[in-house]
């Protein structure tokens, strides 16, 4: 990868993150390579089990005993509202301190299971509010929210002494939000739950303030994931993963929130990771795919040409495994196998127990991730073609 | 709103088992013994039995028994205690009671304050020496014996320190009563009592007093609450939501305090509302032990005098604190989970 850092938000370089379990070390991720450029959505895709799920989490440093991040590189490249410069940053030697300006605000997650995610004791509202309070400036939201209440009053009052009154104090206020004091944690708490429900209503929720004052299991699934959405997105992240966020859903509603997402990433300029085993969700909502397998990456490039020109044997039995309406085969192609055991996985290149092409060399040589044609970077001694 | 149809439900709820129990200690009664050795005892001549029973409608059917007995409850005639002067139950009643209650509040205190920040130490440093000491702590809280473990404390905080001529804690009574001999009780509560006459010596004279036997009876309790603090945090603590708390990036301590914290207490505020009722059956041995003038000591001598009135009396006084004690456990469920007050 050589671009230039303005064009790419985050990259992940050679992550090892193991599990310590008492059966043994599983050697999750291997070796994790992949990029994604700013403003796109980017697929993430392979079986189950292949480390999807654990890169999301080692991105936000998440990994939870007994796992560790055993070593790699994982950059965020922000840039300067003010200068436009591009300042990288290495999360995996962030403080813990420094640590907690990155979650929610630069990298967001929307995990899995909408069942099981939001808080069930405390409200929708209050739990979005909670990360804006976090993360963002409040002091204009305030005052404009008092300018809102006195021009409000304003239109109800008849007697025109007050109304003068009235005017001054939106004068004053006006004047105030040139360079505005820090709110009092009342008003700040307020204007945090004041975005909370403008992000619900910007992830298309009906009635978006009764749904803020709700508690979780008063919410249907589907409604859930988009207050998870709203929640993930209050602070205008960088970068949004969504690690099979839809996949829990009915295919409608699934259809709903994935339009939703690339709708908001336009209006937010996020950057999204699309986590899932779906090939139809990519090729409808990603431009870039990267393919993983057992713990490594083995293909990354422009979802066209992956669809029309997958380079690694794993990426091409992935694709013809999925059904075509117009084909009508008695049996699936599956690829031969099954996925290896990560506690001893296979040596050199992990796919060469199941594949056609292996030759010698992929049993004692790990492949490289390389950029065999420009714009397609594919891991494997033998590609296709 | 939704939180009142709630509390009105439980509280029906709670009216309802108070009958259930009345009625069980009725039926007990008549199984038991004859109803009518509440109102006799052995010097009661045996000519006068029948008068007495006619007196007190136990020869009626039993529909009419019954129904005088909850009339005769509810009208404040809980039969006499043929082992205390033949004095009326309900008098007595609430002449020990503030003693046992102001005991057990302590030891609930003991155990709440102690128990659920071991618990959530305990859990958030789990394998950690801290946790092992805890865990050890807890342990031998819930397997000691109370009697056991108050006469313990007896022997090594008082006989013992005090026969060394070393400064010891005080071996029983609820204050010293031959240093304040004057002292008048308004409510029976005696560190409410002394703070309003502003006696402040007899005050702490009375906490003093309260340590030993607080702990003693506190201790069972405050390792119930740590251990399920305990479990509770840690199951609570691999839920999915705070892997969410987490990636919003609040600080570790918000985590656990905010997000872990509230769903934790949910089956520690159950196990506490259970411990209550316990502990005022718990006073038995403990007030017996440290010479306590509360309903426990006096419950154990109306058991030895096979004294039914005050039997009775004190089985259903325990029920109605139990009872109590659960609703208040029902209605903090309902303020701590959203989940509950509309199944
Ligand atoms: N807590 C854990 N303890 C032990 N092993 C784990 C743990 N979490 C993940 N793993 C291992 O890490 C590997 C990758 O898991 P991961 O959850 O990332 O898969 P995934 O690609 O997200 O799968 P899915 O599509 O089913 O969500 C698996 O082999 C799994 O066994
Ligand atoms: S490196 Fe070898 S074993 Fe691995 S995918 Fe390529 S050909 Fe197959
Ligand atoms: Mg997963």
């Amino acid at each position: 990868m050589t671009e230039s850092r303005e064009d790419i938000v985050l990259e992940v370089h050679d992550l090892f993150t193991n599990f310590y379990t008492f059966e043994g070390t599983v050697r999750a991720l291997d070796g994790v390579e992949l990029f994604l450029r700013r403003g796109d959505t980017m697929g993430l895709v392979g079986e189950t089990g292949c480390g999807k799920s654990v890169t999301a989490r080692s991105i936000l440093r998440l990994v939870e005993p007994p796992g560790k991040i055993e070593s790699g590189k994982i950059i965020y490249n922000e840039i300067d509202k003010q200068t436009g410069e591009v300042k990288p940053i290495d999360i995996l030697s962030l403080s813990e301190e420094e640590l907690l300006d990155l979650r929610g605000e630069k990298i967001a997650i929307v995990f899995q299971d909408p069942a099981t995610y939001p808080n069930p004791v405390f409200r929708i509202g209050d739990q979005i509010a909670e990360v804006v309070l976090l993360h963002q400036d409040l002091r204009y939201d305030v005052i404009d929210m008092k300018i809102e209440k006195l021009e409000k009053s304003l239109q109800g009052e008849s007697d025109p002494d007050k109304q003068v009154h009235i005017k001054e104090k939106i004068e004053y206020y006006r004047e105030l939000r040139k360079d505005p004091p820090e709110p009092d944690k009342k008003d700040a708490k307020a204007a945090a739950f004041r975005r909370a429900v403008n992000m619900l209503n910007l992830v298309r929720m009906p009635s978006p303030e009764s749904i803020a004052m709700q508690y979780p299991h008063e919410l249907s699934g589907g409604m859930r994931q988009r207050a998870l959405i709203a929640m993930a997105l209050a602070c205008d992240p960088g970068v949004l993963i969504c690690d099979e966020a839809t996949t829990a859903l009915d295919v409608t509603v699934q259809a709903q929130v994935l339009k939703l997402l690339n709708h908001l990433k336009k209006e937010i300029g996020t950057s999204i990771i699309i986590i899932t085993h779906d090939m139809g969700v990519v090729a409808e909502t990603c431009n870039w795919v990267t393919v993983m397998y057992a713990g490594t990456t083995v293909e990354s490039c422009a979802t066209k040409n992956l669809f029309t020109r997958p380079l690694h044997p794993y990426t091409d039995g992935l694709l013809t495994a999925v059904p075509k309406l117009h084909e009508n085969k008695e049996r699936l192609p599956q690829i031969l196998g099954s996925v290896p055991n990560l506690i001893t996985p296979p040596s050199g290149c992990r796919f060469h127990p199941r594949c056609a092409y292996a030759t010698e060399q992929c049993k004692s040589v790990k492949p490289k991730l390389t950029e065999l044609e420009p714009e397609h970077w594919v891991a494997c001694h033998n590609p296709l073609n | 709103m939704k939180l009142r149809d709630f509390i009105l439900r439980r509280v029906l709820l709670a009216i309802t088992v108070v009958f259930g129990v009345l009625t069980i200690t009725w039926i007990l009664a008549f199984i038991v013994g004859d109803p009518v050795t509440m109102y006799i005892n052995e010097n009661t001549p045996a000519e006068a039995i029948p008068a007495i029973r006619a007196a007190h409608g136990f020869d009626e059917p039993w529909p009419v028994q019954y129904f005088l007995y909850l009339s005769n409850l509810f009208q404040g005639n809980w039969g006499v205690s043929g082992s205390s002067s033949n004095m009326p139950v309900l008098e007595i009643l609430a002449l020990k009671f503030p003693a046992t209650i102001e005991l057990a509040i302590v030891a609930m205190i003991f155990a709440i304050i102690l128990g659920i920040p071991l618990g959530i130490i305990s859990a958030t440093r789990k394998d950690q020496k801290i946790d092992h000491f805890t865990r050890i702590f807890s342990l031998a809280g819930v397997s000691m014996p109370i009697f056991w473990f108050a006469f313990m404390l007896k022997y090594v905080l008082y006989y013992y320190l005090a026969v060394n001529n070393l400064p010891h804690l005080p071996g029983g009574e609820r204050y010293d009563t031959s240093t304040y001999l004057d002292f008048e009780f308004i409510t029976g509560f005696l560190l409410l009592d002394s703070l309003i006459q502003g006696n402040i010596p007899i005050f702490l004279d009375g906490l003093v007093h309260l340590i030993m036997p607080g702990f003693a009876l506190g201790y069972l309790t405050l390792a119930i609450i740590t251990r399920m603090m305990r479990s509770s945090m840690l199951e609570v603590l691999k839920e999915d939501y705070i892997t969410l708390a987490r990636s919003k990036g609040l600080r570790e301590k918000v985590v656990i305090y905010r997000h872990a914290l509230r769903n934790a207490m949910i089956p520690t505020v159950t196990v506490i509302g259970l411990a209550f009722g316990g502990l005022i059956t718990g006073a038995v041995l403990t007030e017996t032990i440290f010479n306590w003038p509360g309903l426990g000591r006096w419950a154990v001598r109306s058991i030895l005098f096979a004294d039914l009135a005050a039997i009775n009396g004190f089985t259903l006084l325990v029920a109605i604190i139990f009872v109590t004690a659960n609703l208040i456990v029902d209605l903090i469920y309902g303020v701590l989970d959203p989940r509950i007050r509309f199944g």
